[in-house]
């Protein structure tokens, strides 16, 4: 008897209805707070966390004339297939930890690096908007360097304090720690949100800053200076909260579109 | 002025060096085996970029820099740096040298063959895939599952399956054989990439700008470029490419933000032609020995600015 693959199961059963999807690290109280609001604005929501993917007994994700596909059969049973995906909040910056936590010996760091690139590629094949999209650089987005943001938001047109960089410096101090920033904008596709009524006259070279950094959801911070609001950094999985309802508005909006 | 990065000896740099002698045209070579010598200073204010390289005791301004040619070897591996601890201050210049390098290139205003970032295509074969079908080359079926009883449906439907890595781990193409299928259950720990074998000619082209040298190579084994390992050969000589699917290369090459690729190609003797992958950093200098195709050249006049 042919076997049944999760192919031919998704094909048979196309779903109707196509949730958004919203991808995260168990702990991501951000991602938990955005898709409760999507769903009191009416979204069907499906959560997949990264122990449910770590756990996943089967996978297939193909690539070829049809275009790309991806089917997970997740251990309780539900599926995760780009056929029934309407539009995806991608909060996956790097692999699972769960699953990182699984493996282990002298092939481990190979492994990684096979699961990193399938993930890069299955989550691409993801239809719909997809905020953000992944990139080799980062899972929801190049995780891009200090020194290249700062190029990027200058040219942009936001206000940028000189970024340095020597040969005599460890660049292992170069990557910022975590911080709240004074104020942080949003931009979720075209939409600028953020509770940061002075900076609003630079909406528009926060979209630029998107749209030249390749992603749909972007957090831009800035701190005040001598010389007034100055471009802070940025996060392609910024802390969603910060956004308040508007953020959720916007996302609403932009995922249904 | 053109950098030239790497180590000298290294083929694809030295000849890029002498065609560079032979244009001829001013450049630099930043030799890591000298980076105790070397220091960079960047400073990126307002979208601008600017600062000083000094490399054997010439300074220079980095707006100065026109072009560069990057083919860095891992600096942690350099010999020079052999019995070096961890935290010598040795190993630390080289680190932050290295990393002030890559990190000033990849915003330069300059030919830069290739930034990093766009490079990083290359690490997954099937993110690539889908953006190379995007340019309108086709790609082999591709199955990467954990499911044993997928894999063997796949190879119902498609016949003879290689498979491969699906990172920028370089790794042995392999036919799947009745051994492998043996241990397929292994597939369950890691999933694994399989694709539809496609008959025909192996054709490697090199994109310059919008140049194009294209490759043809006849081999009897599976992965040519390790023939004469597995006790098998290949024989290199140039193509002709039809105007199409060079066209589709250079658009191909552009659009993954490249400046120099080395696409593999495979022709179907129903003249179909599949693209398998996008090289961002070739070693082309291996194609140009055994054919005579001006690679180097081209490379070289791109550097310089000369059309």
């Amino acid at each position: 008897m042919a076997s049944l693959t999760l192919a031919s199961l998704a094909a048979s059963s196309a779903a109707a209805a196509k949730p958004i999807l919203v991808l995260c690290e168990d702990f991501d109280h951000a991602a938990a707070w955005a898709a409760q609001g999507l769903r009191r604005r009416g979204v069907e929501v499906d959560i997949v966390c990264g122990t449910d993917l770590a756990a996943a007994p089967q996978l297939e994700h193909r690539v070829g004339r049809a275009g790309a596909t991806i089917e997970i059969a997740l251990a309780s049973g539900r599926r995760l297939s780009s056929r029934t995906v309407g539009g995806v909040l991608n909060r996956l910056s790097f692999l699972p930890s769960a699953w990182m936590q699984r493996i282990g010996g002298p092939d481990r760091d190979y492994a990684v690096q096979e699961m990193y690139a399938l993930y890069v590629s299955w989550l691409n094949s993801l239809p719909g908007p997809l905020f953000n999209p992944p990139a080799p650089q980062g899972l929801c987005g190049n995780w891009r360097h200090p020194s290249a943001w700062a190029a990027l938001a200058g040219r942009a047109g936001l206000p940028v304090a000189c970024y340095r960089q020597t040969s005599d410096v460890d660049p292992t101090t170069l990557w910022p720690m975590p911080t709240t920033a004074p104020a942080t904008l949003l931009v979720v596709g075209e939409r600028v949100v953020g509770q940061a009524a002075g900076l609003r006259h630079l909406d528009d070279a926060c979209r630029r800053l998107a749209r030249a950094a390749n992603v749909r959801l972007l957090g831009i911070d800035f701190a005040p200076g001598a010389q007034g609001w100055r471009f802070a950094g940025a996060s392609v999985m910024p802390d969603l909260t910060r956004g308040g309802e508007p953020l959720v508005d916007a996302l609403a909006q932009e995922l249904a579109a | 002025m053109i950098l030239l990065c790497g180590i000298p000896s290294e083929s694809p740099l030295a000849m890029v060096a002498a065609a560079l002698d032979e244009l001829p045209a001013d450049y630099r070579m930043v030799n890591q085996r000298k980076v105790a010598d070397y220091d960079l200073a960047v400073a990126i204010d307002g979208g601008t970029v600017e600062g000083t390289l000094r490399l054997n005791g010439e300074t220079f301004r980095l707006g100065e820099i026109d072009a560069a040619y990057i083919r860095l070897m891992d600096d942690r591996l350099l010999p020079e740096l052999a019995g070096q601890g961890d935290g010598s201050p040795a190993r630390r210049h080289a680190r932050a040298f290295h990393d002030t390098l890559l990190r000033w290139l990849e915003v330069a205003p300059a030919r830069v063959v290739n930034r990093c970032d766009p490079q990083g295509s290359n690490g997954s074969k099937p993110y690539q895939a889908q953006l190379i079908m995007q340019f309108g080359l086709r790609v082999p079926e591709t199955l990467i599952t954990n499911d044993p009883d997928a894999v063997l449906a796949f190879q119902r439907e498609h016949g003879t399956l290689i498979y491969k890595s699906i990172s920028g781990v370089r790794s042995i193409v392999q036919a799947l054989t009745e051994n492998d299928l043996a241990r397929l259950d292994l597939i369950r720990w890691c999933p694994v990439q399989f694709q539809a074998r496609v008959p025909g000619t192996d054709v490697r082209v090199h994109v310059v700008d919008d140049e194009v040298h294209a490759t043809e190579i006849v081999s009897d084994t599976l992965d040519y470029r390790y023939a004469r390992q597995s006790g098998g050969s290949a024989e290199l000589r140039a193509f002709e490419l039809d105007d199409d699917t060079a066209e589709r290369c250079i658009a191909l090459t552009r659009g993954l933000g490249l400046l120099f690729a080395g696409i593999d190609l495979k022709i179907t003797p129903e003249g179909e032609v599949f693209c398998f992958e996008v090289n961002p950093c070739p070693a082309f200098s291996f194609y140009e020995a055994n054919t005579g195709q001006p690679i180097a050249r081209a490379l070289a006049r791109h550097l310089a600015g000369v059309n």
